[in-house]
């Protein structure tokens, strides 16, 4: 973090011990595909770190992604990876992870796959409580296709099918996901990522299904329409989204509507699904089976 | 009478039928007349240590098998006419990335919610193209509970061995039938497990070509860290879209039903050696034309039947045989005219290709195929 | 081949589905190749249902009935859908109260309290064994105790001597039948 823009002073910086990125990506695939200052890889380099951190073997891990952008991340890394169909991540992560229980089962979903297309599988994995760790990078925009709305553009910002700006209300994906059940329910921005890593951990060891909220960046689409400048600025603008009081008067004025409820927001110790089907199936097989 | 016989109903014979394969993850939504099928999975996969999970929706039940599959496990689902044109989008998937599933279509009258407890055929099309983009796919469509039971054993087989999706279609009269069937043993069973990969991960490509077409499978866990994805990818399993790569990967994928079609193929012919009025049908249909055989012999037409059982890849060859001496073909479906579309395809010039179509959602009555067959005869 | 094709239909909840399979059961036990197959309309209760039993000695070609012996009518909705299938003679049997207008013309018909026996008998559920019974025992479709041990393998255990006292009573109503 060489520029002078990015102002860290109000954070502690972690050392990354022994944690070396390249470790953990298919460094044959490099340069990779994602544009200029896009959040995504700081979320990767989050994610791997944690995995890291945990100790989780790339032989024993399997990356689930959907379409778009956020879809695009998983590849990178030296894992089981599976590009999968639009918005239902989630729903082969669940054939996955019961078939599988022995898989560290992480999902990589973007603010349309999971919350317009996917929004199904969404209420339901959180429902269900499946050992899933569900990551939603969160741009605001559906980038790939050329920055339509998404279902969490804030009110008023422009994208290529709201040009006079969106007046459709965003959604609090976290609400959403505390509200269906979900077993950890966090939010973080790339601006800190020492905490992103941190809470990326606290989703992989919660027995549940985690769903952890990053919010990305989209530089080039969305930045470049809203005025919002470059990747440094953006990710500023993250905190002035956290404490949008004392950033009233400056460049960095929030344009999210509402105040950013950062770290773990919710967490309840309900049974996680796959144990408790098995351990009902082993009922059900020694009684017979039922009626 | 030996061996172990059990009066079936076809659901419930297609779920005992996928447990016996070696099925152990059965993903579904409710939808009439399939429900049975989920029903019976969630009491019978526990048995077996497998897993049963009612999914949210058609989409999210194949995505799971799907899942489950790529996890190493063999996986089933089962619907009817709307459910079955929601999944068209992972069949597609499972098409390109080469994940073994089946896919149990019972069909109902449509289009859209149509007849939920009336029997049709006419998903006959779609279950070929109603994934976007060329794909290969096996369609097979049982005529009977005992063949519900066989042929289920067999989809898990040829999905596995040849890495695609089968599909397995039968109208709701052939889901709703009891009949008695000889059910295998389990235990006794040879069944096909798709090839696994061996060896380094140096070097190793999940998609690289082999003599039939159907790379070995990787599997998390085995040290491969393979990618799978859903776009057109190069022998490495990572997307490309440089086109001689494409067109290599394409053409192995597309010809991999073509190279095995011999094994793949299946069909039934009844009395079609001296045949001079051939009917073509399968389902509840087929059966009609079974008794309508006799009848139109008894008659002194001769007429025989010949039966897709393997209905796509369609047995080509073995049709232009059993229809080689036809003077007419009929053929009856309980749709507006599409497995006709095929026949007037295959068929040659000087053989005239007849339809007989119902839509009103009762099945085709043996007297009905009787008659018009007398009428071609005339 | 000689076939033997049943109907029981009536609306659906009337234990139309269950009555078949008793008796596809009981045919197989008496060696017969059966196939039975079922129609609904889509409500779980009530609305036009019938279940089918076509039996023979051999494999049977066209599982679905085309020309039927026997009709149990346990409800007037079961009537018309049925009628144009019925057999010269065929035999019917119709639940007096609930099947108020039952076929008529070129069939044997027999038209008797059903409901009103099941409701004697303590359960007004099992009209449909009681048709069952008193159907097998005057068409002579297959034989008592082939019922009864088709009954053990159908029905739930805790309303299983309940069944068994309807299908009794069915067969005991012949008599009376033939006597009037």
């Amino acid at each position: 973090m060489s520029n002078p823009a990015t102002d860290v002073s109000a954070h502690e910086v972690t050392p990354p011990g022994d944690f070396e990125i390249k470790d953990y990506l298919r460094l044959d695939l490099m340069p990779h595909f994602m544009c200029p200052g896009c959040g995504h890889g700081i979320a990767l380099r989050a994610l791997l770190w944690a995995i890291h951190e945990l100790g989780i073997e790339k032989d024993n891990l399997a990356i689930v992604s959907g379409i778009g952008c956020s879809g695009r991340v998983g590849a990178y890394i030296d894992a089981s990876t599976f590009h999968f169909t639009h918005g239902r991540p989630l729903a082969m992560a669940t054939g996955l992870k019961l078939a599988r229980p022995d898989l560290t089962v992480i999902v990589i979903s973007g603010d349309g796959d999971c919350l317009a297309i996917g929004g199904n599988h969404l209420i339901h994995a959180c429902r269900r409580n499946l050992d899933i760790t569900c990551l939603m990078l969160n741009n605001e925009v559906y980038g790939m296709t050329g920055g339509q709305v998404s279902p969490t553009t804030s009110e008023s910002m422009l994208t290529t099918t709201t040009t006079t700006g969106n007046i459709e209300p965003a959604f609090d994906a976290c609400k959403l996901a505390e509200a269906a059940g979900a077993g950890l329910v966090g939010r973080e921005v790339t601006l800190q990522v020492p905490t992103l890593k941190n809470l990326i951990r606290d989703g992989i060891t919660h027995q549940g299904f985690s769903f952890l909220e990053v919010i990305s960046d989209c530089t080039e689409i969305y930045g470049r329409k809203n005025d919002l400048g470059e990747s440094p600025e953006m990710i500023l603008k993250q905190k002035s989204d956290l404490r949008p009081e004392s950033f009233g008067n400056t460049a960095d004025r929030p344009f999210r509507p509402n105040k950013l409820e950062t770290g773990v927001l919710a967490r309840s110790d309900r049974p996680e699904y796959g144990v408790a089907y098995r351990a009902h199936a082993a009922r059900a097989k020694t009684r017979g089976g039922g009626k | 009478m030996s061996g172990n016989f059990e009066h079936l109903h076809g659901n419930h014979a297609c779920a005992l039928a996928a447990v016996a394969a070696g099925c152990r993850f059965f993903a579904g939504y409710p939808i009439t007349p399939s429900s049975e099928i989920a029903e019976r999975m969630s009491k019978e996969l526990p048995k077996v240590d497998g897993t049963f999970i009612q999914m949210e929706d058609e989409m999210g039940s194949l995505a799971a098998v799907i899942g489950a599959s790529l996890g190493g496990v063999k996986a089933m689902t089962a619907t009817s006419g709307p459910g079955f044109s929601l999944k068209q989008e992972n069949l597609g998937y499972a098409s390109l990335a080469e994940v073994p599933c089946v896919i149990v279509n019972v069909s109902r009258g449509g289009p859209s919610t149509g007849m939920p407890t009336r029997p049709a055929q006419s998903d006959i099309m779609q279950s070929r193209w109603g994934s976007h983009g060329d794909h290969p796919v096996i369609v097979i469509t049982p005529d009977s509970v005992a063949e519900i039971y066989n042929e289920t054993i067999r989809a898990f087989d040829l999905s596995e061995k040849f890495r695609v999706p089968v599909v397995l279609m039968f109208d709701q009269v052939i889901g709703h039938l009891q009949e008695t069937v000889e059910v295998s043993d389990a235990r006794k069973l040879k069944t096909i497990e798709r090839k696994w990969a061996k060896g380094d991960k140096d070097g190793f490509e999940p998609y690289a070509a082999t003599k039939d077409a159907v790379p070995p499978m990787a599997r998390p866990g085995d040290g491969k860290r393979a990618h799978t994805t859903g776009l057109t990818h190069a022998e490495s399993g990572f997307p490309t879209q440089d086109t001689e790569i494409v067109a290599r990967n394409m053409n192995r994928l597309l010809s991999k039903l073509e190279i095995n079609k011999k094994e793949i193929e299946k069909y039934e012919c009844v009395e079609t050696g001296d045949a001079e009025y051939l009917i073509v049908t399968i389902g509840i249909s087929a059966r009609a034309a079974r008794r309508a055989v006799k009848t139109l012999r008894r008659k002194g037409v001769k007429a025989g039947l010949f039966r897709p059982i393997t209905l796509w890849p369609f047995p080509e060859e073995a049709f232009r045989q059993a229809a080689a001496g036809a003077k007419a073909v009929l053929v009856p479906e309980m749709n507006a005219g599409q497995l006709v579309l095929e026949i007037e395809r295959l068929g040659s010039d000087d053989c005239h290709v007849a339809g007989l179509n119902k839509i009103d959602g009762e099945p085709i009555v043996p007297a009905e195929i009787v008659a018009k067959l007398e009428e071609l005869a005339r | 081949m000689e076939l033997t094709e049943v109907r029981f239909a009536g609306s659906g909840g009337q234990g139309l589905i269950l009555c078949a399979r008793i008796l596809f059961r009981a045919l197989s036990l008496e060696g017969k190749t059966a196939a039975r197959s079922q129609g609904y309309e889509p409500t779980s209760r009530g609305g036009f249902c019938f279940s089918d039993v076509v039996a023979g000695d051999d494999e049977l070609d066209y599982p679905l009935a085309t020309a039927l012996d026997f009709l149990l009518a346990m409800d007037q909705v079961g009537v018309a859908p049925s009628r144009s299938l019925l057999k010269k003679g065929a035999l019917v049997v119709a639940d007096q109260r609930l099947t108020p207008q039952p076929p008529t013309g070129n069939v044997e018909l027999y038209r008797t309290p059903l409901t009103d026996q099941a409701i004697a008998l303590g359960n007004i559920r099992v009209a449909n064994i009681i048709g069952l019974g008193l159907m097998c025992g005057l068409g002579g479709i297959c034989g008592k105790e082939s019922l009864a041990k088709a009954i053990e393998g159908e029905t739930p255990r805790n309303f299983l001597d309940l069944n068994l006292e309807a299908l009794e009573a069915g067969f005991a109503a012949v008599g009376e039948l033939e006597a009037a």
